[in-house]
């Protein structure tokens, strides 16, 4: 089962197992993972599922959406270009051991 | 209009930047161990709710995160993490609860629906309500309208009301052309949505509310049997417009209208009102706003966590569990209320008080998990981004009334009901 990073800027990480098209937010949530919020359950619509993916991972991800691309513009930790939503980000294969930064903040 | 400096620039809302904030409130998981009973809070009554729930919460929360409320006949949840872990876990707590009221003034809307089925109906709504249309299409709309009722206030000169005079048919009249209804007006919106709310309310099962009730949902289909055809043939960016090419039935249609007439309206309505009243009483925070248009959108989402406009709304257990410690039989009828979770003292400071300035946290008065509000921006670009900063431009010294008192009220919706304002004309 692929494996996801979750690093928080005080350095510490936590490491999730999880089986292939589980969203980076759903992970996160129901591990209790601290700075994911998930508010609107993946609808696309809140953007408190804010993550920075490694760069290393950007190349094997899948585009980014209509919808996730509005809403990535009402982050509230800057977007950079590394921004995904968590709950648009579905995990496969090929990100397996993805890691990936949590914002400072999300609301 | 002002956009926020700090703000990303093509945001529809102009979010003030935040404080780094703890987001992680504390969760809570239904166990299978065997729990509490829920204790039984019989000196609850529907009339003091509806004075002034806030107190009678605080004595519910202090006690237990879940009580038996004789008087509302459900199961009421009062804690932050009860009622945040029922929203994300659909499974255990079912939102298409038995003998619901809103099924039968309304019909079986995605609001009463489980996934995979609700996310049909969801997503038939398209980009409507999303923050790119909000940008390129419905702000301008929302502008002219506000500009439209505004003067009708000023016209009315002081003295008329906030919300009767200006909040109420600004709001409708958005919503209105939100929905796609040219063949209404902004009083039938009105209209319509009460009296469809009053028989979701009908507990008493009152002969004269569901008459009244079924007269507007007759009407509502009646109006949109007209505005489909219409509509294929000149489509516009409306939600009966999107629906009109889409293979979805009629009757889902109808449903969703109805729900979004009812829940589209009064909430940013009562929002509105809240908003400026709570400014209006607090003159320090009043005048950090007015000198930083930022801060508008502070003040929205403070007014919300304050007074939860959707005060309560129900689930339904679907497997006996434990939650906080309290048992809850399979099919338990509960009410999540909002109103109590967003002033838990576990979550918030000083959860009383209205304060722009307080650190940000995630508050739960749109709801949570897959019926996460579907017009959170839309009630966020109308309100905070458009009408705030305007009324408090054109309204030079705007104050309430000292010989006429503004009355706010009510629990599962709950907002200005009589607001007379003042201001130097
Ligand atoms: C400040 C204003 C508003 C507040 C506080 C609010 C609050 C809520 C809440 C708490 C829910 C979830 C209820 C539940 O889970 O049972 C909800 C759902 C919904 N709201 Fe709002 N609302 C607001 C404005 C609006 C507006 C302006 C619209 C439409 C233009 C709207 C459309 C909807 C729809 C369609 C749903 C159902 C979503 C679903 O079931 O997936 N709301 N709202
Ligand atoms: S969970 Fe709301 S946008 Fe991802």
């Amino acid at each position: 089962m692929p494996t996801i990073i979750f690093s928080q800027s005080d350095q510490s990480a936590t490491e999730i197992e999880v089986s292939e098209g589980t969203t980076l937010m759903r992970a996160a949530v129901s591990n209790g993972v601290a700075g994911i919020v998930g508010e609107c359950g993946g609808q696309a619509m809140c953007a408190t599922c804010h993550v920075y993916v490694d760069p290393e991972f950007s190349a094997e991800l899948d585009e980014i959406g209509e919808d996730e691309e509005e809403m990535l513009d009402c982050t509230t930790a800057a977007r950079t270009e590394y921004s995904r939503l968590g709950c648009q980000v579905k995990m496969s294969a090929k990100l397996a051991r993805i890691r990936v930064s949590v914002p400072n903040e999300q609301v | 209009m002002s956009t926020s400096t700090d703000a990303p620039a093509s945001c529809p809302f102009s979010g003030a930047a935040a404080e780094a904030s703890s987001i992680s409130p504390a969760k809570a998981r239904p166990s299978s161990e065997t729990g509490a009973e829920a204790p039984s809070a019989d000196w609850v009554t529907i009339a003091d709710l509806h004075d002034d729930p806030f107190p009678i919460y605080q004595k519910l929360r202090a006690q237990a995160p879940i009580h038996w409320v004789p008087a509302v006949n459900r199961y009421m949840v009062t804690s932050y993490a009860a009622a945040h872990e029922i929203e994300q876990n659909e499974a255990d707590f079912t939102a298409n609860e038995r003998e619901s009221l809103m099924k039968r003034s309304m019909g079986h809307s995605m609001l009463r629906k489980d996934n995979p089925e609700h996310q049909i109906d969801r997503d038939s709504y398209g980009k409507t309500l999303r923050p790119a249309t909000i940008k390129n299409h419905w702000n301008e709309i929302f502008a002219a309208n506000n500009d439209k009722y505004l003067n009708e206030l000023q016209a009315k000169g002081p003295g008329a009301d906030f919300v009767w005079d200006y909040a109420a048919p600004y709001t409708a009249e958005n919503l209105r052309l939100i929905c796609g209804f040219h063949n209404a007006s902004q009083q039938d919106m009105q209209r319509w949505s009460q009296s469809m709310i009053d028989g979701t309310g009908n507990y008493a099962d009152d002969p004269a509310i569901w008459a009244k009730s079924a007269e507007s949902s007759a009407e509502v289909d009646a109006a949109i049997a007209e505005m489909l055809p219409y509509l294929a043939k000149n489509p516009d960016h409306s939600l009966l417009s999107g629906l009109a090419s889409m293979p979805i039935p009629l009757e889902a249609i109808r449903a969703n209208l109805k729900m979004t007439i009812g829940g589209g309206l009064n909430e940013p309505r009562d929002v509105l009102a809240t908003t400026v009243w709570a400014l209006l009483n607090h003159p320090d925070q009043r005048h950090a706003v007015q000198n930083d248009d930022a801060l508008y959108s502070k003040a929205f989402e403070e007014s919300v966590r304050w007074v939860a406009p959707i005060g309560m709304y129900p689930r339904e257990t679907t497997r006996d569990l434990v939650l906080e410690g309290i048992a809850l039989p399979q099919g338990a009828r509960l009410g999540v209320v909002l109103g109590a979770a967003n002033r838990d003292p576990q979550v918030f400071d000083d959860p009383e008080s209205f304060n722009i300035f307080r650190p940000k946290k995630a508050h739960l008065a749109f709801g949570g998990g897959v019926h996460f509000c579907a017009g959170t921006w839309i009630a966020r670009a109308q309100v905070a981004q458009i009408a705030l900063p305007t009324v408090f431009r054109r309204l030079p010294n705007l104050r309430l009334d000292p010989a006429n008192a503004s009355v706010d009220a009510g629990w599962v919706f709950r907002g200005m009901t009589k607001m007379p304002v003042l201001w130097d004309s």
